[in-house]
């Protein structure tokens, strides 16, 4: 279902009459600069966004800006985060919309959404948990553990969340290539174009649900 | 127009080529994504560092502290991102020195992490460890730094293929000015800004066919003079309206600004490396 939504999303959303004619998820990708834009601000918006995260966990961690309150950090350069988080979205968005096969049958693209969900589940733990009680250490240079762990995973998370990023484009797990029984499986290579293709080289099934209707 | 290394020193083309062949190149090359990872992540550090330093002498960010605090514990960062982004620039780009070797965005990219490091050094970190003062060697640097970043933007903006990547650099400095603006300037700006880019939209959508090239090249390049007046105009008249402030005077803010800007710069060339 996911399968046929992404392939009418690909391929039929926004096209016009005519055998030329191009769905704006193609006319996107195909576009001479606009594609290309939206890649660069992506990055560029994560400079500021992870950038802005990595000084709040630090100070968290009690590395930095030890003798500030924590909540003097976090009050200042969360909205900072915010903001930079909203153009990563956007952006994040749009580039998925110019190749939503893709990305769906890419393995690093589902791990990247994985750890993001777990990224932002470990915000609201800490919001909802651990920063009730940030009166009682909000001065201490080093605050207490459960603080230090949400920051600590925090890092750990945009850090992977990143790496997953940088490695979407290699093509070394890529649907159609000789893969183990369980990467086929994880990316869905079944619904694939290139079909799922195991270890000993052989085409297990024929392609049903991402095909160009 | 394109200016790349290969049209001024052609003769080290062997050599160029023979670096992905020796080491490090050799070793890198197996390992090349890893390594990216490397380069994303120091600028991600080193984009961090600066901007909230710089955004404090802008008199925005975290306010509540000195710029000279704000330095002191950042400092140690910012330097693990600049280190970061030399070391494992040097090791992808012996690994892919060819690609490097006739990209005009290379050359931008270079031309940006010279100013950077002048403009970051020189003058911005020692003007905000000195609580926004800025001293005759700042003032040199600043101006050495600001010569180099405007030879980048100007191969930047000349560039066939890569000058789009400008529109980095103009969303940057629209969002700094916008950051650091306050009052009846902040929306005055913000609200001819919208006006820009949705005549922008209109006129190369609707009353300009968007496949028209020829008509839509020279009407793009109006509007990119246009959002560079007004965003630099905004931003001056912000510095001079405002005057002396704690965090310092005009020269200060402009020092702030453009060091945030040239690593933008770089990191936007960086990229279009990639696509051109």
């Amino acid at each position: 279902m996911i399968g046929a939504f992404l392939t009418w999303l690909e391929h039929s959303l926004g096209k016009g009459p005519g055998s030329d004619a191009q769905s704006w998820s193609e006319a996107l990708l195909g576009s001479l600069n606009f594609w290309s834009l939206l890649e660069g601000t992506h990055l560029i918006a994560l400079m500021l966004f992870a950038g802005t995260i990595f000084v709040v966990d630090l100070r968290l961690l009690g590395v930095t800006f030890r003798k500030t309150r924590v909540s003097v950090i976090s009050d200042a350069i969360l909205p900072l985060t915010v903001f930079s988080f909203i153009f990563v979205v956007v952006t994040g968005l749009g580039l998925v919309f110019a190749k939503p096969l893709y990305y769906y049958h890419n393995i690093w693209f589902r791990l990247k959404m994985v750890l993001l969900a777990i990224a932002l589940i470990n915000i609201l733990v800490f919001h909802g948990q651990t920063q009730k009680t940030q009166a009682a250490w909000d001065t201490e240079e080093t605050p207490p553990r459960n603080a230090r762990l949400a920051a600590a995973g925090s890092l750990i998370m945009w850090l992977l969340v990143i790496t997953c990023g940088r490695f979407i484009p290699y093509d070394w797990y890529e649907c159609g290539k000789p893969q183990t029984a369980f990467i086929n499986w994880v990316q869905e290579c079944k619904t694939a174009d290139k079909g799922e293709v195991n270890l000993a080289g052989q085409h297990l099934e024929a392609k049903p649900a991402g095909q160009q209707p | 127009m394109k200016i790349d290394i290969e049209q001024y020193l052609p003769h080290i083309r062997p050599w160029v080529e023979s670096l992905a062949n020796t080491f490090p190149g050799k070793e890198i090359k197996p390992q090349f994504a890893f390594w990216e990872v490397g380069h994303i992540l120091s600028l991600i550090l080193l984009g961090g560092t600066t901007i909230l330093m710089n955004l404090r002498l802008l008199g925005a960010g975290v306010r509540e502290e000195p710029p000279a605090e704000i330095y002191r514990n950042l400092r140690l960062w910012q330097n693990v991102g600049v280190i970061g982004i030399v070391v494992t620039g040097v090791l992808i780009g012996s690994a892919n020195a060819e690609r490097l070797y006739d990209s005009a965005a290379f050359v931008v990219k270079m031309l940006a992490l010279l100013a950077g490091i002048i403009m970051t050094y020189g003058a911005s970190r020692p003007v905000a460890a000195a609580n926004g003062a800025v001293n005759l060697p700042q003032k040199l640097w600043f101006v050495l730094g600001s010569a180099v970043f405007i030879l980048g933007l100007y191969i930047f903006v000349i560039s066939d293929l890569i000058n789009v990547g400008i529109y980095h650099v103009i969303t940057g400095a629209a969002l700094i000015v916008l950051v650091a603006t306050r009052g009846r300037l902040r929306w005055t700006y913000l609200g001819v800004l919208i006006a820009l880019i949705v005549a922008q939209f209109v006129g190369t959508h609707f009353v300009i066919a968007p496949d028209n090239y020829a008509r839509l090249d020279p009407v793009n390049k109006v509007f990119t003079w246009l959002y560079s007046l007004w965003i630099v105009g905004c931003a001056l008249f912000g510095l001079f309206r405002d005057g002396k402030t704690e965090e310092g005077g005009p020269l200060t803010k402009l020092i702030a600004y453009s060091t945030i800007l040239v690593w933008v710069m770089g990191a936007a060339a960086g990229r279009w490396i990639a696509f051109a």
